[in-house]
Order: C-alpha cells, then sequence, then structure tokens
C-alpha cells in the first residue's frame, strides 16, 4: 500500500500552482485595498457606488482577481516554475503579512 | 471545523480516504460561501445601528480595530477555503509535497477562520457594554 509517509516530494499540477500564487497574491491585494480605501476616502466611495456597500465590492475584486490570476497563470503555467515547497512558503507568508497588515493598519491609523 | 476534517484526513493521507478529503474540502468551501452570503447581509443590512453603539459605548476599538480587521480578515479564509478544494485533487497519498500544501491550507483557514471568530466575541461585547452603560446612566 502506498502512504503520504513513503512519499517523495513531486511538483504540484499547474492548476493547483497557479492557484496557490494567485492566492497568495489575492491576500495581499486584499490588504493593501482594505488600507487604500480606509485611507483614501473617494475610493471607498466609488467602491460602494458599485454595489450599495465598498465590502460587497470589496470581495467581489478579490474574487475576480483569485479567479482571473489562477486562471491566467495555470494557463500559462508560470507558477509551476516556481520550486512547490517556496510556492507553499510564499503563501504562509503572504497570508501572515495580510493578516498582521491588517491588524496593525486598524490599530495604528 | 470541516478545515480541520480535511487537516487530520490528509495527515493519515491513503488512496482509501482520498474521496473523504476531497468531500470535506468541498464542506469547507460551501461553509464559506454560506457564511460568505448570510454574514455579508447581516453585516450590510444589521451591524450599522450596532457599530453606532460601539462608537458611543466604552469599547469603540471593538469596531475601530476587530470589525474592520475581521470584515477583511474574512476574505482572507474564504480565498484559502477556495483554493482547499483545487489543491486536495492532487493525490496526496502519493504525493508529499501536495500533502504538506493541503496541510498548511487547511491549517491556515481553520487559524484565520478562529482568528475572525474571537473578534467577533469581542464586537459582540462592545454591544453588550454600550448598552450596560446606557442601561446605568438611566437608572441613575
Amino acid at each position: 500500500m502506498v502512504s503520504a509517509s513513503d512519499s517523495q516530494p513531486l511538483k504540484l499540477t499547474p492548476a493547483t500552482s497557479g492557484f496557490v500564487l494567485a492566492a497568495a497574491i489575492t491576500v495581499l491585494f486584499n490588504t493593501a485595498l482594505a488600507c487604500t480605501k480606509d485611507a483614501y476616502a473617494p475610493l471607498k466611495v466609488f467602491m460602494k457606488s458599485l454595489s450599495g456597500h465598498d465590502w460587497i465590492t470589496h470581495g467581489l475584486v478579490d474574487l475576480l482577481l483569485f479567479v482571473a490570476l489562477g486562471v491566467i497563470f495555470m494557463q500559462t503555467k508560470v507558477a509551476e516554475k516556481i520550486d512547490p515547497n517556496r510556492l507553499i512558503g510564499v503563501l504562509i507568508g503572504a497570508v501572515g503579512i495580510a493578516a498582521l497588515g491588517l491588524a496593525l493598519w486598524y490599530a495604528f491609523f | 471545523m470541516a478545515a480541520l476534517w480535511v487537516f487530520v484526513e490528509a495527515l493519515n493521507a491513503r488512496p482509501e480516504n482520498a474521496a473523504r478529503i476531497r468531500i470535506a474540502a468541498l464542506v469547507a468551501t460551501v461553509c464559506i460561501a454560506a457564511a460568505w452570503i448570510c454574514g455579508g447581509y447581516w453585516y450590510v443590512h444589521f451591524y450599522p445601528p450596532e457599530k453606532a453603539l460601539i462608537l458611543k459605548g466604552p469599547w469603540p476599538f471593538a469596531h475601530n480595530l476587530f470589525m474592520e480587521t475581521k470584515e477583511h480578515l474574512f476574505f482572507v479564509t474564504a480565498i484559502l477555503a477556495l483554493l482547499l478544494p483545487i489543491a486536495t485533487r492532487e493525490n496526496l497519498y502519493s504525493n508529499a509535497t501536495a500533502r504538506k500544501l493541503v496541510l498548511s491550507i487547511a491549517l491556515l483557514v481553520a487559524m484565520t477562520g478562529l482568528a475572525v471568530e474571537g473578534a467577533g466575541a469581542i464586537i459582540d461585547h462592545g454591544v453588550k457594554v454600550a448598552l450596560l452603560q446606557g442601561e446605568s446612566k438611566g437608572a441613575r
């Protein structure tokens, strides 16, 4: 029987690696957009005008960015060129920076 | 909870539980999507009066710090939950890297989800202390 403990490090499929990179970029974009709309009121007003609430627009933009980048990276196989272990590190780092960035922004600004 | 289910199953990935891992990942995604829609509806339609109450009360940071962080950190959890079913399409029992990826994503979903839940508890207390302050002022 094959078990995970016996397995060797292997590459990820283009879909997985593409969407992992897309997720890392999207979570960082999410924090950047949150800070920008908080600091620049006209952007918040514009986002509110698009859907009725800036939070709804924010979520839709994140979702569209994640899907669009994921499809682009999957088709171009850009993320496949990155070492899979490094890609996992990039995702964890991006989530950490995004979460900490949000908390620090709202704590101090 | 479903993300933790994925984590535990992926720790012991075998051909026999591959389908179960994919189902658990889908459950996590569906639950987050439901939270996005239901929580979003509540936030957009019913939160503004609570926000006004919190900001007048003794715990304004419950909104200024915790709600502002929570409402945007939720998107991180949601994106990770959308990624989970894609990652679980890999053969985790024969690919150690894919297994490590799924374990990482599942843990990140659980951790950011808990942070969002914890922030929610503080926001609730922000409303509670504001109401208690109003009550005690009215009693005097």
